[in-house]
């Protein structure tokens, strides 16, 4: 049997299996199924736009969650100013936080990107602690949440109710997937980003602007998951930490899925977003959820270490 | 030359020392707090000598904080012991997570120590019998019945420590090892030395000091909470405190901690609710324009005098 047979087989396995478990977890406990597919897509949303800047930039950035806070309270701000709704603040939030991505970029990331990763590690750690305590200075730490009334829509199956504004976030991350695999695979400009993503130098000798390039991704990236923060307000309260775990359990992912696998993260999202709603639905246990994702890391990086010894 | 130097550190040790016969409680509380970030500083240079960067200054010294406060209620231990035991207990926790995750490095590595504050966090609010829950525990009275002159001495010798050891890990082979895995890791591979069993061990050193500084601390404030102890602060201040100063040296973290140790003082004052993004700010201007720091850019600078 030849190595690709046996890898395909093994991948049938793999999906009958968890085919079952999801059958049988929907019959015990379906609000953990549906909340979880809503909570893995929220994940999904925000680490993908971190997943396109580690695999073409090259930077693992560490405010990532800390923009998608600065959204938050740019559709928030709209709101009280404006009276926009959050959901329609999408649009000016993605043209802000191109710029704002830009910004970015042209004044600090692009220093430290020939710099050693210890130097990224810090810059980006610095930046989100600034990025935090100025979100500190001007909205206070009080976490603020909007009354809107469309989101507490519910639907009820037989004697089961669950909430279906949350699909929302299975949307997005959809359109961001499918977007983004688009963008990467069809149009020249994606494809010279995966280009540089691959081999900056080669990409550089074939006249690919390089530069440019990143400067695009970054950007890109930014206005995403800055736009995502308007609609991840609409449901959750938003305070200047807020973004903070989103940061490491998107690295999490990341690193489950293996780098520059953009798909990978939305299967990885699914084993995170099921496996915390499933202790979350356990009374009494719930506070142990937000340590999964760090075990999860662990596990990940023993499995990831073994398999490069074994090579 | 090698006899004035040493002249010149038992002055500033005897000068410290004393340093209560001539001042008021208000700048030994001050001095605390400065020598306590030192050692943080000092513990977080010291593992970045090896290359590996850590986040996770807040959640060890957590970690000791809480171990030295729940053994000495629990066990009835007297404080100083407790405080060392402290510190042994973030030691091998490190040495476990170590054992785990060191395996692959970089940014891997810093992640998991990111999250480890956040993690021991939701560890401690989780098992209220055993920590107290959210509230936290409150010790009946602090160390040394709130005497600041002898909890001074008892920060002064946490500092000194601190320094003790980074200066052996400046001057022993160690050094040369660290130095060349942060260098060039095949080439320290193929010299022969054990990369994984020194990054270990250094992790497992640096976190015992920010345990031992966080039991002192602990005990000094009569208090452990989640958000009081793994605060960010201790994880912000002392990367600031190190990068400002000047990394790969004892002087530079020394230095830094001084300089912004006085500067917090006067910052919490002005900005009570935001005086953190000046740190921040701090991290970011001193990585872009000198990644050497105060120490390290001066240190240049006397050299080229010198030269022409």
């Amino acid at each position: 049997m030849s190595l690709f047979s046996r890898l395909k087989q093994r991948n049938y396995q793999i999906a009958i299996i968890s085919l079952i478990l999801v059958v049988i977890l929907g019959f015990w406990k379906p609000h953990v199924l549906v909340e979880g597919l809503q909570r893995a897509c929220l994940y999904a949303v925000i680490a993908l736009p971190m997943a396109l800047i580690l695999g073409i930039v090259g930077i693992i950035n560490l405010a990532h969650g800390e923009y998608m806070m600065l959204g938050a309270y740019f559709a928030y701000c709209l709101n009280v100013y404006v009276g926009m709704d959050p959901l329609v603040a999408i649009i000016p939030a993605l043209i802000a936080f191109f710029l704002i991505g830009i910004i970015s970029y042209r004044a600090i990331i692009k220093y430290v990107l020939g710099a050693p990763e210890l130097n990224q590690l810090l810059l980006t750690f610095g930046l989100a602690m600034v990025l935090e305590q100025m979100a500190n200075l001007i909205w206070t730490s009080r976490p603020i949440k909007l009354p809107l009334k469309y989101v507490s829509a519910s639907a009820t199956i037989g004697s089961f109710t669950f909430g279906t504004y949350e699909f929302i976030y299975v949307g997005a991350a959809m359109i961001v997937l499918v977007g983004l695999q688009l963008f990467l695979k069809k149009t020249s400009m994606g494809q010279a980003a995966l280009a540089v993503g691959q081999n900056p130098r080669g990409a550089k000798l074939v006249g690919i602007h390089v530069d440019r390039t990143y400067l695009l991704i970054f950007s890109l990236s930014i206005a995403l998951v800055g736009a995502f923060g308007a609609i991840f307000m609409t449901r959750h309260s938003i305070f200047p930490l807020v973004g903070a775990p989103f940061t490491m359990k998107s690295f999490c992912l990341i690193a489950m899925a293996g780098i520059g696998n953009l798909m990978g993260i939305l299967w990885c999202s699914l084993i995170l977003g099921l496996a915390e709603n499933f202790v979350l639905s356990f009374r009494g246990y719930a506070g142990w959820a937000d340590i999964l994702f760090f075990a999860l890391i662990v596990c990940v990086i023993i499995v990831r270490s073994r398999q490069r010894q074994v090579k | 030359m090698r006899n004035s130097r040493y002249l010149l550190y038992g002055l500033i040790l005897i000068t410290l020392l004393t340093l209560p016969l001539y001042t008021g409680v208000y700048l030994l509380n001050v001095m605390d707090i400065i020598l306590m970030y030192m050692a943080l500083a000092l513990s977080w240079d010291m593992l970045l000598r090896s290359g590996q960067i850590s986040f996770g200054m807040a959640g060890l010294f957590g970690v000791g904080g809480y171990a030295a406060v729940l053994l000495h209620l629990n066990a009835g231990m007297n404080p100083i012991i407790s405080i060392v035991l402290g510190g042994l207990a973030a030691g091998a926790l490190a040495w476990l997570i170590g054992v785990a995750v060191l395996q692959l490095r970089g940014m891997y590595f810093a992640i998991v120590t990111l999250a480890l504050a956040e993690i021991f966090r939701v560890i401690v609010r989780n098992l209220p019998d055993l920590t107290g829950g959210p509230e936290g525990t409150v010790l009946p009275s602090a160390i040394f019945a709130g005497n600041s002159i002898k909890t001074y001495w008892l920060v002064l010798g946490v500092a000194v420590v601190s320094v003790i050891a980074s200066e052996i890990f400046g001057r022993t082979r160690i050094h040369f090892a660290l130095t060349s895995i942060r260098n060039d890791e095949v080439v320290a591979k193929s010299s022969g030395i054990d990369v994984f069993k020194y990054l270990v061990f250094i992790f497992m050193v640096t976190s015992a000091i920010q345990g031992l500084t966080g039991g002192a601390y602990a005990h000094i404030y009569g208090f452990v909470s989640p958000e009081g102890s793994f605060s960010v602060d201790f994880t912000l201040l002392p990367i600031a405190m190190a990068l400002l100063g000047g990394m790969h040296s004892t002087w530079g973290p020394v230095v830094g901690a001084v300089l912004l140790g006085v500067a917090s003082e006067f910052l919490k004052l002005q900005i009570p609710y935001g005086h953190l993004l000046v740190y921040g700010l701090i991290i970011v201007i001193a990585i872009l324009f000198f990644p050497q720091g105060i120490v390290g850019t001066l240190g240049q600078r006397l050299k080229k005098t010198g030269k022409a």
